[in-house]
């Protein structure tokens, strides 16, 4: 089976792209799937965790995946952050440290990912982010893993990839699942029947939360977004086949005409952000209770 | 052996500065539930801790609005050692899970989930 891809953005028509290389290698068998990306002049390093997701899934459904034909550059990226290695090409070294590494972690590895983002985080030539910055920053992405790891109900684990540019003072970085996804989830466990793009929407506000046992939840993908709101950088969600952004504060949302086969969440921080993240000495610890 | 205060320290039983998963949060929630249910007041001391999630908030702490009533939880638990934005991430947590517990449809799916239903 041939397939072909053209750049790979951290945008809608990057995922869609995605999302229909899964569509037709989804029920696919004991093929061999050749992917020609001479095509795929671009592709943003932490867009491997979605793309690394499907590839695997379609490995695990006993099918050889092979990339071809992949441009000198877009080599060199995926590479030094260790993605072609699933696809027989040695790593690379990241002379710049400015890679976050492409790794797929079980959901019950919720330790060995933290021990993954402090090693990328610390010194390496990560940016210079302030201390509160680093620490919101770092705890977003253990909410939005917390999030996979309690709602996703993946069997096929989480994906992770991130990318720093120094010169445009961004660091992106990417957590797929391939789980179950927002709508349904949503369906499932609150009998809410939302499009896939409104239960996006629904899981990013307020308290809710399709929790039901004795431990609450509802805060993590709100947190998230408060905190890229005042950083002024970029979320996107997909789940099935909704699709929804916040930049520069404001909400869009679409839909793809095929579903992505779980949940990814973008993260765009931006990196020379000084703001007070309230890391303080003052301490008020009346009336929390 | 001293009727005082038992001082929990989430460092220790976590054996982490990154406490962000919802199963450590656990650990620490029934420490402090033992505790409550032997009559004890309890200090959470968050000495060492770097990173905190609503996850493992909701776990350690959140849960307790379930178990204990919030008179019992105030009069009871307090914290140390917390920086600010971590002390104001406890209180959004607190609040959320104050909220989640006083939703009926919330409490009657935990009570037909206890029940098997």
């Amino acid at each position: 089976m041939k397939l072909a891809l053209l750049p790979i953005r951290s945008d809608f028509d990057g995922f869609a792209q995605l999302t229909q290389l899964h569509a037709q290698v989804r029920d696919v068998r004991f093929e061999t799937l050749e992917l020609d990306m001479s095509g795929a002049t671009w592709f943003d390093a932490n867009m491997c965790a979605p793309f690394g997701a499907i590839l695997y899934k379609t490995s695990r459904s006993l099918n050889t995946v092979k990339l071809e034909n992949l441009t000198p550059d877009v080599k060199s990226i995926l590479s030094k952050n260790g993605f072609l290695m699933n696809y027989g090409v040695a790593k690379s070294a990241d002379v710049y440290k400015t890679t976050i590494e492409y790794k797929r972690f079980e959901a019950k590895d919720e330790r060995y990912f933290a021990a993954y983002i402090e090693q990328h985080l610390v010194g390496k030539g990560m940016p210079k982010m302030s201390i509160g910055l680093q620490k919101k920053f770092r705890e977003s992405i253990f909410e939005i893993l917390s999030n996979a790891v309690i709602h996703a109900e993946t069997k096929l684990g989480i994906f992770a990839c991130g990318q720093h540019f120094p010169k445009g003072g961004r660091l992106d970085f990417s957590i797929a699942d391939l789980g179950i996804g927002m709508k349904e989830n949503i369906k499932k466990k609150r009998g809410l029947d939302l499009t896939p793009e409104a239960a996006i929407k629904w899981a990013t506000e307020g308290n809710n939360t399709t929790k039901t046992g004795n431990i609450p939840g509802g805060l993590g993908l709100k947190l998230l977004r408060d905190f890229v709101t005042l950083n002024k950088g970029r979320i996107q969600i997909v789940s099935d086949a909704g699709y929804w952004e916040l930049a520069r504060g404001a909400v869009t949302t679409k839909r793809f005409e095929q579903p992505f086969p779980g949940t990814v969440v973008n993260l765009e921080i931006k990196t020379a952000d000084r703001q007070s993240y309230c890391l303080q000495s003052e301490k008020n610890l009346d009336n929390i209770f | 052996m001293s009727n005082g205060i038992v001082i929990i320290k989430v460092f220790e039983v976590v054996g982490s500065k990154l406490c962000v998963a919802s199963s450590d949060g656990q650990k620490v929630h029934d420490q402090i539930a033992a505790a409550l249910n032997a009559g004890k007041d309890v200090r959470l001391s968050f000495s060492n801790v770097e990173s905190l999630t609503s996850a493992f908030l909701n776990a350690a702490i959140g849960q307790l609005y379930a178990e204990f009533s919030e008179q019992k939880i105030r009069g009871s638990l307090s914290v140390a050692d917390m920086t600010t934005d971590d002390v104001e991430l406890l209180k959004r947590v607190v609040e959320a899970a104050k909220q989640y517990f006083k939703n009926p449809n919330q409490v009657k799916k935990i009570v037909g989930e206890n029940l098997g239903g």
